[in-house]
């Protein structure tokens, strides 16, 4: 079971550049939470950039494992860690990218919910990790539940624009909402390969999305 | 009606009360300027000396006075990126 399998071929490598494009970008939002928390000392702020900061590392790591399948270095690497089949390799790998990535969303999901109980995150973190890992089909289950954690995260971000009204706030929503079309894509590419593309499109579109709001947000408040 | 500041308004507020008084000032004044109460503004002002926000001193006739720290000027500098950043994404 290796991720690249979802790919056309005609996408391999390109899905690597855009998988380092999003962690770059995932890292830039995390680092500037990092800024402001050390301003402000907000809970909220601080959990926002670890949310972003474990995205990253998702995305760094599906990246390394695509990169080395393409390259075809994965089985160089797979003699070294002694592992006894190749495809062992993609599954341990995917796998971290999966705890990773639903660490993150869970994290925002939990922070969607405004309340102070940490019990919850780790009852929501727990419960999920344990539908992904336990589960005879993990990337349908992962790519479900992140459809849902997203749609949830859309929802608060929808009644916040619903708040404020601002340009810089509708540039969220809008990110959020090609982050879950782009998660339902992926579900359906465990199927049809077509879908993974098109799953990364649409991510693309949501992190420029993200990227325009910080350039709004960098802006406007220099201005004020 | 007017509307509810939250707490990085308040911060805020409290901050510029400080800083337009040449960085110093009594905390009857703060109280005076700020529009909170006496319970909240001590909340407020204990929690930002805390966080490093500010600095207390008292003179030789025992009375409080306070002053910003960097900290403090920094977060009066990065305020519109602040709340901006902030309201994007629901943080408060």
């Amino acid at each position: 079971m290796t991720l690249l399998s979802f790919s056309p071929p005609w996408f391999y490598g390109y899905d690597v550049v855009l998988e380092i494009g999003f962690a770059l970008t995932a890292l830039i939002i995390a680092f500037f939470a990092f800024k402001i928390f050390h301003i402000t000392d907000q809970r909220p702020v601080w959990l926002f950039g670890i949310s972003f900061l474990l995205i990253a590392i998702s995305y760094v790591i599906q990246s390394l494992l695509n990169l080395l399948i393409v390259t075809q270095t994965d089985t160089f690497v797979c003699n070294a860690l002694k592992l006894p089949y190749i495809s062992l390799f993609g599954t341990y790998g995917i796998f971290v990218h999966m705890l990773f990535m639903t660490a993150g969303l869970v994290l925002l999901t939990y922070m969607s919910f405004k309340i102070e109980k940490p019990r919850v995150l780790w009852v929501l973190l727990s419960v999920a990790l344990i539908a992904i890992f336990s589960s005879v089909s993990p990337l349908h289950v992962f790519f479900l539940l992140s459809t849902t954690f997203l749609a949830i995260i859309l929802w608060h971000f929808i009644s916040n624009y619903r708040q404020t009204r601002q340009m810089a706030t509708l540039l969220v929503v809008l990110a959020f909402a090609f982050l879950l079309f782009g998660s339902v894509h992926f579900l359906i590419s465990v199927d049809h390969e077509l879908y993974y593309a098109i799953g990364h499109v649409l991510e693309l579109f949501a992190y420029m999305l993200i990227l325009a709001n910080l350039y709004v947000v960098l802006s406007h408040g220099k201005k004020t | 009606m007017a509307r509810k500041r939250d707490r990085l308004e308040i911060i805020h507020d409290i901050l510029l009360v400080i800083r337009d008084h040449r960085g110093v000032v009594r905390p009857t004044h703060i109280l005076y300027k700020s529009n909170l109460s006496h319970p909240m503004l001590t909340e407020y002002l204990d929690e930002l000396k805390t966080k490093g926000f500010l600095v207390e001193s008292t003179d030789r006739e025992g009375k409080r006075s306070y002053a910003l720290t960097e900290k403090g000027y920094n977060y009066l500098r990065d305020y519109g990126v602040i709340r901006g950043f902030v309201d994007s994404y629901g943080l408060d």
